[in-house]
């Protein structure tokens, strides 16, 4: 859909500022109210949620035209959907979709940035969707005995993500991952140096008919595998998957996992079975992907029932963060024998972004950075030993920011459940 | 009138070149018009910058340039209402955000002090962490919890927790002209506790049932009355947005709806409610905002609306008791009894006991859920306010209104969510405040028949002797009240002249100068 | 210069006196201010006269003093600073026109005083809110006009209570009215309506009645005015705690009135209270003996429903706080029963006024401070007082939380003979000396009377130009009590 097309959604925006500030009955004191990184970042109006709906109108009406100051401000926003699941506590309203539509409209103008073209060009070369990623080091897969599911079938195929292919930690992580599965007894099927960017970062960049042509391609090689699942430990990638490939039309034929909700079920069936005491605090960052992004797509088309009442025919759910992926992970954790979980202020549909989303990691990495600091100190103010996260560009952006975020350490939770096994 | 080039360097050299922008997409980010009754116009005239200055100091040099510069400015906090709009060119935006510290909480003194951005939610959070809570604006969470801020500064807390107005300390005012004023305490001591002296009370000029939205300079700084709160540190809340709900809910807390046969009934259990001093919250809604503050969606309210109008008899208010302890709670209880089977009341069922129950309560208590009973229906919402007055002035005033809107409502002009009307009460019934809200989608036919609605409600106000609603900000609507009314305008006028000589704070919300030989 | 003729023309022939006796009653007063005899002495008895004076005195260029309390004075505001000013004596204005049970408010005129107030509302089952046992002579408009303390902090909601609205006529001659007795229409009409003339603030983004009070009828000369009364209670049962521990009895006092235990509740020393409530000099000296050094009083109520259930309730709850503050309440002390202290302190005191019948004559230093700064004021006094020469005996000290314990009044009173010239000199240095250093540890004087008035008021330039300026609105020529505060 156009940014036009969402007009009725901006025009809805009644300038409340709820955006900026977590759900409020969840507010428990002075700090971390805040929950939109953009505005707590650079404070103008127009960084919020609601700012964007305003400045959204005004493209579509042509009072504002498409600049590089435009850009700016449209590229210094992560995607998180924190505006939209706040906004959405009390307004029937889409708050997200907008602003998908408007990176659209900036990539169409050419009002792009050019960290943000790199990477679109590697990934229509095939090539990860990582800047600076020269060369090869170590394959994250190399020694592994596990099929390589573009050549023979498996029925459940791993996604590592870019990131594994580019990133030691990353790396590490689905290495691990696909160990323990295999530790599970699962078939899994790798793509080992033949997997494909799910091109779903692109679309959240704006480059929506890029993005679709990577995704007609992870499909039709998804249909080949003949698998039935995928799990993978990219939280982007799942969310991609599992809900932005629907919205743009497209099926994987395929059950899409989380690793977390993935070796949910395994510990719940007593299948893998952590006996090693792991005697740590920790608390768990939500990634956005995995989190109120990643609740299911609803595809709907009507039009507005009533004249004065924003009602549907047919009726139309709104997608509110509810329905994301927020047990699973601190049921992994809470199966680790003598790790104890303590929680931050901002968590699960409300969590705090890491920072990296929206091509912000790349176009402007001292936002990000500043994003991560933010969340970092939030962590350590919980007095948790570690931060644990499920998302490699969560891992990522958060390690890369210690240091100036206190002394608390970030580890992947798939690691540190493999401690316990 | 445009501002220059060298004008905004002046500018920047105060706050600094990230704090400072004209570029029309930030200034497009105000200019979209608020949601608070709005009319055919979606776009307000842009300002010429927005500014957001870190300090008094600040503020205080922006003002005198302005003074200098001949421009006008707007300040606001998180800028909700229609009145943060300018109402022409020439004027700049002061966006009060980067100030956002609690200064002070003095538990044994029970007052704290806060910067404009300081939103409830937080404040009320800190406090509660204390034992301590405050009033909120019935706006909502979102709301500067400085009692400047908010156009009437009246909530749903108001019974136990009074108003913006009566809670006001000591405040620093930086003057439109830029000198900086601490009044009461501040200026003679500073310290915070008390904002009247010495001898008469500045007071008096910076707010009255109504703030000067944005006309009478910016208040940086002001100390505010808190209160004891008998709950929990926190509140632990299951679930997930927008399906919260307390995880375990305070041992001395209930919630409930009650409906009376008619207004009579209703007032009854008001005054007798306020005489036995048992309310914490009592917020007259109706039965379709209750059914929105428990709705997640648009479907889902129209759904228990429907439910709930078929379960009360009439008007009704929403009410929590809160008890200091065991005793108190339990007394408290059975006066309630007493008291609904005096007035003859019934509570809704449908909400008693369970999340249902926990949950209202505590969007109450918190005031989060007045977006849903206002703008979620279609991002707007009008209507007429009226004022603060006896519970009997507000009843019989409201009445018109009623009438006016199932008009509008036969017209096909607004939502028909119902005509019961929303009065509730303030300080234990010592006063009561009535509104007829209205929900609809913009048009011009739609903003005629608003206007119109208004325009009855304020000869119904006068012909009525009925008072002055807080709706009334504007030069053209005070010249119409003032002369049935003392000629308060011409006073609030010369408050006016005095101090903002230069009319730099602009105040097309407020009131403006005119000349005098025309005034007399 | 206005002349009798003029004055008489307005107010009637019998209303104008310049008689020596009669201007010298309003010459001076119990306080130091200095003597200045008024040229007339105007005695109001209707509301439109004041307009009509007040455009007399505009038109002459005659300083006006309102005075609505009859003698004795004890502030200072009512003594004129010029010889060319005329006095208002409002104290014959005693209509109570108006009591709504329903509206909880009672509406007056300048001259009803306690006395005839509080039998008046508790016909209607009202009750006022009212100060410490004040004068027979005392003017209930006065003492909410001064911003008088009250003793129930519960129901002082705020600094202006329990100001209603009023009816003022400006210094320009205009004639306002604050609240919501400016409604449209007559007051009848109001009323009819629905309207009880109880709102104290607007019309609209001011509050006048802020303005007006604490001004010391510089800006604007009441008319009359509304008055927020409470309800009678069903059953009333008072405490004292004694203590040799103020901050004990200040933590108490917090939670009290936090909780909002009780209505009336106060703490004095044994000073005070034993002049507040001794018959005679051997009751007073048995209570000098007897008291504990500080007193704290509660009275704890129930109303109509279920009296008797949350009487015993509020006394097991109260019983429960004391107990964690490690305090115990008492019925009686010092041989003053609980309830024979409730009984003094709400009803006026006859004459002499309790305060100067026992010395001959007190001297008040008073201010508005926190809970928790009190014992280091109460201890900056004493010292002052020590150093002054004066016996710390006669130094009484009174404690009233008000705005719901936001705020707290000290009251420091100095009971002195005012025959004996040492002593009454002694006090007068004090009464001026000891305002910098209290301030500095903090009190606010927000209510500044007498010789140091200008003093505190220019502590405070800023507060000062901005009064000014609203003095210039509604006083242009400066007529109304040239030379008190800023003015």
């Amino acid at each position: 859909m156009a940014l036009k097309d969402y007009q009725s959604e901006m025009e809805t925006c009644c300038r409340c500022s709820a955006c900026k500030f977590i759900p409020l009955e969840k507010v428990t004191g002075y700090e971390h109210a805040n929950v939109c990184p953009s505005i707590s970042r650079y404070d103008f109006h127009a960084y919020s949620g609601g700012g964007r709906m305003a400045f959204g109108l005004s493209l579509v009406h042509g009072r504002v035209k498409y600049t590089p100051k435009v850009a700016e401000v449209v590229y210094n926003c992560n995607l998180c959907g924190a505006c939209d699941v706040s906004c959405k506590y009390a307004m029937d309203m889409d708050v997200l979709e907008p602003l998908y539509a408007v990176r659209q409209e900036c990539v169409k103008q050419g009002q792009t940035l050019p960290a943000l073209d790199k990477l679109v060009a590697k990934m229509k070369k095939q090539g990860p969707m990582v800047l600076g990623a020269k060369g090869r080091h170590k394959a994250w897969h190399e020694g592994l005995d596990v099929a390589d599911y573009t050549k023979e079938k498996a029925p459940v195929v791993y996604h590592a993500g870019c990131l594994a292919r580019c990133d030691e930690s990353s790396g590490r992580a689905a290495r691990t991952s696909v160990a323990l599965l295999q530790k599970a007894g699962i078939k899994v099927g790798i793509a080992k140096d033949r997997e494909l960017c799910c091109g779903g970062r692109a679309y959240e960049m704006g480059y929506l008919d890029e993005a679709k042509a990577q995704a007609e391609l992870n499909v039709a090689r998804f249909k080949e595998s003949g698998a039935a699942e995928i799990v993978t430990g990219c939280a982007h990638c799942y969310q991609y998957y599992k809900v932005l490939y629907p919205k743009l039309g497209f099926d994987t034929g395929l059950k899409i996992w989380h690793v977390t909700e993935y070796l949910a079920q395994l510990l719940a069936k007593g299948t893998l079975k952590p006996c090693k005491e792991v005697d740590l605090t920790v608390t768990y960052h939500d990634p956005c992907h995995l989190g109120r992004l990643s609740e299911p797509w609803i595809p709907w088309e009507g039009k507005q029932r009533e004249r004065h009442m924003r009602v549907y025919e047919p009726p139309r759910t709104f997608r509110r963060g509810a329905g994301g992926v927020y047990e699973p992970p601190r049921e992994v954790l809470r199966s680790i024998p003598g790790l104890k979980l303590v929680e931050m202020d901002r968590i699960k549909e409300y969590a705090w972004c890491c920072g990296a989303g929206g091509g912000v990691r790349e176009s402007n990495p001292e936002f990000a950075r500043w994003t991560a600091v933010e969340r970092l100190n939030e962590a350590e103010s919980t007095g948790a030993d570690a931060l644990v996260t499920a998302c490699p560009h969560c891992s990522q952006n958060l390690q890369g920011a210690g240091g100036d975020g206190g002394s608390i350490g970030v580890c992947d939770i798939v690691e540190l459940l493999d401690r316990a096994i | 009138m445009a501002m220059k080039k060298e004008q905004y360097r002046a500018f920047e050299s105060v706050v600094g070149p990230e704090n400072i922008s004209d570029e029309p997409l930030h200034l497009d980010a105000w200019a979209w018009r608020s949601g608070q009754a709005a009319g055919a116009q979606d776009f307000k005239p842009r300002f010429e910058a927005i500014l957001m200055p870190g300090s008094t100091e600040e503020v205080q040099a922006i003002v005198r340039l302005c003074n200098k510069f001949r421009l006008q400015y707007k300040a606001s906090s998180t800028g909700w209402g229609s009145y943060c709009d300018p109402g022409g060119p020439g004027c700049l935006k002061l966006d009060l955000r980067r100030m956002n510290r609690i200064v002070e909480i003095d538990e044994d003194s029970m007052y704290a002090v806060v910067e404009p951005y300081v939103i409830t939610a937080q404040f009320q959070g800190e406090l509660m962490k204390r034992g301590l809570h405050c009033n909120i604006n019935g706006a909502g969470a979102i709301t500067s919890a400085m009692p400047l801020a908010a156009h009437e500064g009246i909530g749903h807390l108001s019974q136990c927790c009074s108003v913006g107005e009566r809670n006001l300390l000591a405040v620093e005012w930086v003057t439109p002209e830029g000198e900086i004023i601490r009044t009461g305490s501040a200026g003679s001591i500073g310290e915070w506790f008390c904002g009247d002296g010495p001898g008469p009370s500045l007071r008096g000029i910076l707010r009255g049932n109504v703030v000067p939205l944005g006309g009478l300079g910016v208040y940086t700084k002001a100390a505010t009355k808190i209160y004891h709160w008998p709950g929990p540190p926190t509140m632990r809340l299951k679930g997930h947005s927008p399906g919260y709900a307390p995880a375990d809910p305070p041992p001395y807390f209930m919630a409930r709806f009650l409906s009376f046969a008619d207004e009579n009934g209703r007032a009854l259990a008001i005054r007798k409610i306020g005489e036995s001093e048992i309310g914490f919250v009592l917020m007259g809604f109706n039965a379709n905002m209750v059914a929105a503050n428990v709705a997640t969606s648009n479907e889902e309210e129209i759904v228990l609306a429907e439910e709930y109008l078929k379960s009360i008899q009439g008007p009704g208010f929403c009410f929590v008791i809160a008890g200091n302890s065991a005793r108190d709670f339990e007394y408290k209880k059975q006066v309630l009894d007493l008291i609904i089977k005096e007035a003859k009341g019934k509570s809704l069922k449908a909400v008693e006991g369970g999340d249902v129950e926990a949950g209202l309560m505590w969007r109450c208590i918190r005031v989060t859920a007045s977006i849903r009973e206002t703008m979620r229906a279609t991002g707007v919402f009008g209507g007429e306010i009226f004022g603060t007055d006896s519970y009997q002035v507000q009843s019989n005033f409201i009445q018109h209104s009623v009438r006016d809107k199932a008009d509008l409502i036969e017209r096909g002009l607004v939502y028909a969510d119902s005509t019961f009307p929303f009065i509730t009460s303030l300080e234990h019934g010592q006063q009561a405040h009535s509104e007829v809200l209205l929900r609809y989608t913009p048009s011009p036919e739609v903003a005629q028949g608003t206007m119109e609605y208004v325009g009855k409600a304020n000869k119904n106000a006068v012909n009525g002797h009925y008072g002055l609603p807080h709706h009334v900000f504007n030069d053209a609507q005070h010249d119409f009240f003032g002369p049935h009314m003392w000629g308060y305008h011409k006073w609030l006028r010369k408050v006016k002249k005095a101090f903002d000589p230069n009319a730099t704070s602009e105040s097309s919300h407020h009131i403006t100068v005119k000349d005098p030989a025309a005034e007399e | 210069m206005v002349t009798e003729a003029q004055l008489k023309k307005v107010a009637g022939a019998g209303n104008v006196s310049d008689a020596p006796a009669a201007l010298e009653a309003f010459a001076g007063d119990a306080s130091f201010v200095g003597k200045t005899r008024p040229r007339f002495v105007v005695k109001v008895l209707e509301a439109e006269r004041v307009k009509d004076l007040v455009d007399l005195a505009r038109e002459t260029g005659t300083p006006l003093v309102p005075v609505s309390s009859d003698a004795p004075h004890f502030l200072g505001d009512t003594v004129p600073t010029t010889g060319d000013a005329v006095i208002l004596d409002l104290s014959g204005m005693k209509q109570i026109s108006f009591i709504d049970r329903v509206g909880r408010v009672a509406v007056v005129e300048p001259g009803v005083t306690f006395g005839e107030l509080i039998p008046a509302v508790a016909e209607h089952g009202l009750r006022l809110n009212m100060p410490l046992r004040p004068r027979a002579t005392k003017s209930v408009l006065g003492s909410m006009l001064s911003r008088e303390p009250v003793i129930m902090p519960h129901y002082h909601w705020d600094i202006s209570d329990p100001i209603g609205s009023t009816e003022v006529v400006f210094g320009t001659g205009d004639v306002f009215r604050t609240g919501s007795a400016a409604n449209p229409g007559t007051i009848e009409e109001q009323r009819q309506a629905g309207g009880v003339q109880k709102e104290a603030a607007g019309p609209s983004a001011n509050s006048w009645h802020r303005v007006i009070q604490g001004a010391q009828g510089t800006m604007g000369i009441v008319t009359w005015a509304s008055c927020r009364c409470e309800l009678l209670p069903r059953l009333e049962q008072p405490y004292f705690i004694g203590s040799s521990e103020l901050p004990e009895l200040l933590e108490v006092i917090h939670w009290l009135v936090r909780l909002r235990l009780g209505n009336e509740c106060l703490i004095v020393d044994r000073s005070f209270m034993a002049v507040l409530t001794a018959n005679d000099d051997a009751e007073h000296a048995r209570l000098v003996a007897g008291l504990p050094p500080w007193v704290l009083f509660f009275n704890l109520v129930a109303y109509d429903y279920l009296p008797e259930q949350r009487m015993e309730g509020q006394i097991e709850d109260t019983k429960e706080l004391l107990q964690r503050l490690g305090v115990e309440a008492a019925q009686s002390l010092g041989g003053v029963s609980a309830r024979r202290f409730l009984e003094t302190i709400r009803e006026p005191s006859p004459q002499p006024y309790w305060k100067i019948g026992r010395a001959g004559a007190c001297q008040d230093i008073f201010f508005v401070t926190t809970l928790t700064k009190i014992p280091g004021l109460v201890e900056l006094m004493t010292k002052a007082t020590e150093a002054a020469g004066f016996p710390t005996a006669r130094l009484g000290v009174y404690l009233q939380p008000i705005v719901q314990g936001t705020n707290c009044h000290c009251e420091f009173s100095l009971f002195y003979d005012p025959a004996d010239a040492a002593e009454t000199q002694a006090v007068r240095a004090l009464a001026t000396d000891v305002i910098r250093p209290l301030m500095g540890a903090g009190a606010f004087f927000s209510r500044p009377f007498g010789e140091a008035a200008r003093q505190i008021m220019n502590e405070d330039g800023a507060t000062v130009e901005a009064l000014k300026k609203v003095k210039a609105i509604v006083d242009p020529a400066g007529i109304l009590n040239p030379g008190k505060l800023c003015f």
